[in-house]
């Protein structure tokens, strides 16, 4: 699920950037660090806005400033039970691996929608349904979250997609 | 006063009042009261606009207010009390941190005559009230106020 959420963010700047652009190095800092990543609970998508960068405080014995950035972001947290839209990664004999966004999510043999066959011999390795068809490398497929494992930096998930209306996404 | 500032918050401040025990006649207490519609709304974060829209905050734990910082302990520089003069230690302070800054390569303010001392650089941006940092003077309840190097007297 998407979210907009207000954030806070500590910053220090080393002196030999400062001048009349600090502002600039703040936010560009911001960015590079913010948008993109993951810290075990959520992925910051984009930063909306930035409505507060505070006055820089310097840091005792070291000469640099201390910035603290409030700033507006959007989320996406995935949560247990979400079904999401995830593209085939790879088939391996165990399930399948797939990705929706940064997020990596493996569907086991066992929660595969009923009747699907592993075919290693195919090219490309792929995964066959009894009415012909295949979940192979790049099919788009609907997924059940069943589980969420938390990591500092990232996020993994296994999922299912035996249940109606999931597998194998409708074009 | 530490070199740090700011941080000593006194840790017992309302030591008093804990044991302070009020002896407010009970009659004064307003009834109990019964919660009406408006109240039930606004308690599960819903809001009425000017338009009769509801505005549901979907998150509990956050009001749709901004966060604010600090900058409400900040005496306006109207109202300030402490001395106009920059004290040895302030001073001494301010042209470490400088030094420091410069000798890190920050931005140098004023015309360095062949000067290579960073210390020197940091006197001289000093002398000329060049030098780009603010005095923050913490009282004890935690307020605090600004003096930039330009205004202090020295």
């Amino acid at each position: 699920m998407f979210f907009l959420r207000y954030l806070e963010r500590e910053i220090s700047i080393h002196p030999s950037f400062f001048g009349a652009n600090i502002q600039d190095v703040l936010k560009q800092q911001l960015y590079a660090d913010m948008e993109g990543s993951c810290n075990g609970e959520y992925y910051i998508v984009c930063i909306m806005d930035i409505y507060n960068i505070s006055a820089g405080k310097v840091v005792p014995g070291t000469g640099s400033a201390f910035f603290t950035i409030l700033y507006r972001a959007i989320l996406w947290k995935p949560f247990k039970g979400e079904a999401i839209d995830c593209v085939v990664d790879s088939c391996k004999p165990q399930g399948v691996f797939c990705y929706a966004g940064p997020l990596s999510v493996f569907v086991s043999k066992m929660h595969l929608p009923h009747g699907y066959k592993y075919n290693p011999d195919a090219t490309p390795v792929n995964y066959s349904g009894p009415d012909g068809d295949t979940i192979e490398r790049g099919t788009a497929v609907r997924v059940q979250i069943l589980g969420l494992r938390s990591d500092v930096t990232n996020l993994f998930a296994i999922g299912k997609m035996s249940a109606g209306w999931f597998g194998i996404a409708p074009v | 006063m530490s070199d740090y500032g700011g941080d000593d918050e006194p840790a017992f401040a309302d030591a008093e009042d804990a044991y302070y025990e009020p002896d407010e006649p009970e009659e004064d207490l307003p009834p109990d009261v019964e919660e009406d519609a408006e109240d039930t709304l606004q308690s599960r974060g819903q809001e009425q606009d000017e338009q009769g829209r509801t505005i549901v905050n979907s998150d509990p734990n956050q009001t749709g207010q901004k966060p604010v910082g600090e900058e409400g302990k900040k005496i306006p520089d109207d109202k300030r009390s402490t001395t106009p003069f920059m004290t040895k230690y302030e001073r001494a302070r301010v042209l470490g941190t400088r030094a420091l800054q410069i000798s890190m390569n920050a931005p140098v303010l004023v015309d360095l005559e062949g000067e290579t001392d960073p210390l020197q650089i940091a006197i001289k941006e000093f002398n000329q009230k060049k030098i780009p940092l603010v005095v923050r003077r913490y009282m004890p309840d935690g307020s605090f106020e600004d003096w930039t190097c330009e205004e202090l007297i020295t």
